[in-house]
């Protein structure tokens, strides 16, 4: 079973992640703000990271350079309610990119092509 | 005494006087004006006192003395006359080109109207006149024009056509600056660049009539140990005027008159009447370049004024567009959470609910009012985001492929086969990528009708001189032009779309980068949207 971290300020949409990613068979963790991440990841080993890009008062991108940088073996799926941040730069070092939707279709579609490309990864030793 | 002369008769006949000419009839019944003005010097009245003389009458030598004094001085005044005629003429010349002067403020004008009097035979009459203007800047006095024929040839062709076209002196000087002002420069181009004299050279002639303020009349120039042997030959006389040109004790420029044609004396008269003349035009001169000056300032002034103004508009535009960017920053947060929440519970709260509950069809409203709602989302933040185009130069077949891949499974799920003809070769185009990519995304997967069976897209592409058009012909969709041109309008309704921006905000954004965006509709073949590109970075208004 896949191991998620999700980081979300919104109690309700970590919520809402938690419930319907368990039910596609994931372990779900949740995390309110870039701290409270950093300790969740001290604590255990994610398979993947899905991230707010907006959060209270930090940026969820400074968080994603954090996780490159230190974990650079987490994929990492940015989710928000901008579109346009898929054109920042900063943006491109995640593995995903979704819009912040009712409908997580597409949300899960994306968390599975990224855990089997990092599945394919380790397989080929890559 | 027998008298030939008629003097003491009181009316004679017109043979009986060789003085009295056609038209001076008068002169025939009054007999002391005709005395006064016709016996003096008449040789028949002289054999008359003659006589007197030889009779020896006293009253002979001292008439004959009367006589002589009276012609002296009738002589004396007549040449008075004829000076105070001449200085009358010349006020009125003066006077004309004085108002001429004043009443000017371009430099050109002033100084054909300077130089055309100088050279012309109702002015001043010299044959040729070079014009020199201090440069205070570069400290040189620069030849700057020069009037006058080269060569004996030119000056009858000239002065023919001068007496042929009997034109005054304004004439003249609007003809010069029309018609030859830009050739004479070019013909005296080589003389006027050796004019050109250090204002610092204080023992050159030129630079020291210039700081003397006073006119220097140069005679015998080849010999004339203050005259450079150059200058002496590149004039090519012996004899030449250097009038300075001074306006309130400033040093505006310099005159170099002479005769180079017809070798005729320069007066004394001649620099007297040259140097009164050359107070207006040196004042004409200084008033004509400052305005010049004044006018480069002001355009300069209005240039500035019109920066600045479009500086406020933008620093105007960009507080409302970031206003906007903040709205809908605020929008996307603050809506599309909630949103969010309320959409994704309820569609988890369907997955679970039973079939037969009766309440499911009130989640499958949420559901369905959230996704409609969060499309209207994307299509306000989508036209915030087209108020700032970035534009780039990018393949247009490379964009349209990844539309399609990224478009495929929708189109898929409609019932529709999509088939694309790239151009060849064809060169970038100008465009905001972005934008493009929203736009060729919402044509595929816009919301209209679908109709038929036959329902397919077909992509082209091709150049078409500075352009490359994309067209899009979709055969599987229908609806009527009125329709369409609705659609076309932000926020207005259609019987599918609803209220909404769609095709509206790809017109808005094409348009935006001046890319032309035609929408035509027939109902029995579908759609065909042209999208005209184009391959060269222009300004857009």
């Amino acid at each position: 079973m896949s191991k998620l971290l999700v980081v979300d300020d919104e109690a309700n949409i970590r919520l809402l992640y938690a419930e319907e990613l368990k039910d596609e068979g994931y372990e779900v963790v949740t995390a309110a703000s870039s701290a409270e991440a950093s300790d969740k990841l001290q604590a255990g080993v994610f398979d993947l990271a899905v991230l707010d890009i907006k959060l209270k008062n930090e940026s969820g991108i400074e968080l994603l350079q954090k996780l490159v940088k230190e974990r650079h073996d987490m994929p990492v799926i940015l989710c928000s309610a901008f579109s346009c941040y898929k054109d920042d730069f900063s943006a491109w070092l995640a593995d995903g990119y979704v819009v912040k939707s009712g409908d997580l279709t597409e949300l899960k579609q994306e968390i599975a092509r990224v855990l089997a490309k990092k599945a394919q990864k380790t397989k080929t030793g890559a | 005494m027998d008298r030939e002369c008629c003097w003491n008769r009181d009316v004679i006949e017109q043979e009986d006087c060789p003085k009295v000419g056609p038209g001076e009839e008068e002169l025939l019944v009054l007999k002391q004006q005709r005395n006064l003005e016709k016996c003096c010097d008449c040789p028949t009245f002289l054999h008359d006192l003659n006589l007197l003389r030889n009779d020896a009458n006293p009253l002979a030598p001292v008439l004959a003395g009367f006589l002589t004094e009276f012609c002296n001085q009738k002589t004396q005044i007549q040449s008075l006359v004829s000076f105070l005629d001449n200085k009358t003429l010349e006020i009125r010349f003066l006077n004309e080109l004085g108002h001429v002067l004043q009443s000017s403020v371009d430099l050109d004008e002033v100084l054909s109207v300077a130089l055309t009097a100088i050279t012309a035979g109702k002015g001043f009459g010299m044959n040729r006149a070079f014009l020199l203007l201090c440069d205070r800047e570069e400290g040189m006095l620069k030849g700057y024009l020069g009037l006058g024929p080269r060569d004996l040839e030119e000056a009858s062709q000239v002065w023919n056509e001068i007496v042929q076209n009997d034109m005054d002196l304004q004439t003249l000087a609007q003809n010069f600056r029309l018609n030859k002002l830009s050739s004479e420069r070019a013909k005296f181009h080589d003389v006027l660049e050796q004019l050109t004299i250090p204002l610092s050279n204080k023992d050159h002639i030129v630079i020291k009539a210039l700081d003397g303020k006073r006119p220097i009349m140069v005679e015998g120039a080849f010999q004339h140990p203050d005259v450079p042997p150059e200058l002496a030959r590149l004039l090519g006389v012996d004899t030449f005027l250097l009038m300075p040109l001074i306006s309130r004790n400033r040093r505006v420029g310099l005159i170099i008159a002479d005769n180079f044609i017809t070798h005729r004396a320069i007066t004394r008269e001649d620099m007297h009447s040259l140097e009164t003349f050359g107070f207006p035009v040196a004042f004409a001169i200084e008033r004509a370049s400052l305005y010049d000056k004044l006018q480069v300032e002001l355009n300069r002034v209005t240039e500035a004024s019109k920066k600045l103004k479009e500086q406020q508009e933008l620093i105007v535009r960009m507080e409302n567009m970031a206003l906007v960017g903040r709205i809908t920053s605020s929008i996307a947060h603050s809506v599309r959470n909630p949103l969010m929440i309320i959409g994704g519970f309820a569609r988890s709260i369907l997955k679970s609910s039973p079939e037969s509950d009766p309440k499911r069809t009130f989640i499958e409203s949420i559901v369905a009012e959230t996704r409609q709602l969060e499309g209207v989302l994307d299509e306000i933040l989508n036209y915030s985001d087209s108020l700032y185009p970035t534009r780039d130069f990018w393949d247009v077949n490379q964009l349209i492929e990844a539309a399609l891949r990224e478009t495929s499974d929708s189109l898929s799920s409609l019932g529709y086969t999509s088939t694309y003809t790239p151009g060849y070769d064809l060169p970038p185009v100008y465009i905001d990528f972005k934008q493009l990519s929203y736009c060729l995304r919402t044509v595929l997967q816009n919301d209209i009708a679908s109709c038929g069976d036959l329902r397919s897209i077909k992509i082209s592409t091709y150049c078409d001189n500075d352009t490359v058009i994309m067209q899009i012909e979709d055969s599987g969709r229908s609806i009527s032009q009125g329709e369409l041109d609705r659609l076309l309008v932000p926020f207005s309704e259609t019987r599918d779309l609803g209220a909404g921006l769609g095709l509206a905000l790809c017109k808005t954004m094409l348009e935006k980068q001046g890319i032309p965006f035609v929408v035509t509709a027939d109902e029995l073949n579908g759609i065909r949207y042209t999208i005209t590109l184009p391959t060269r970075k222009e300004e857009h208004s």
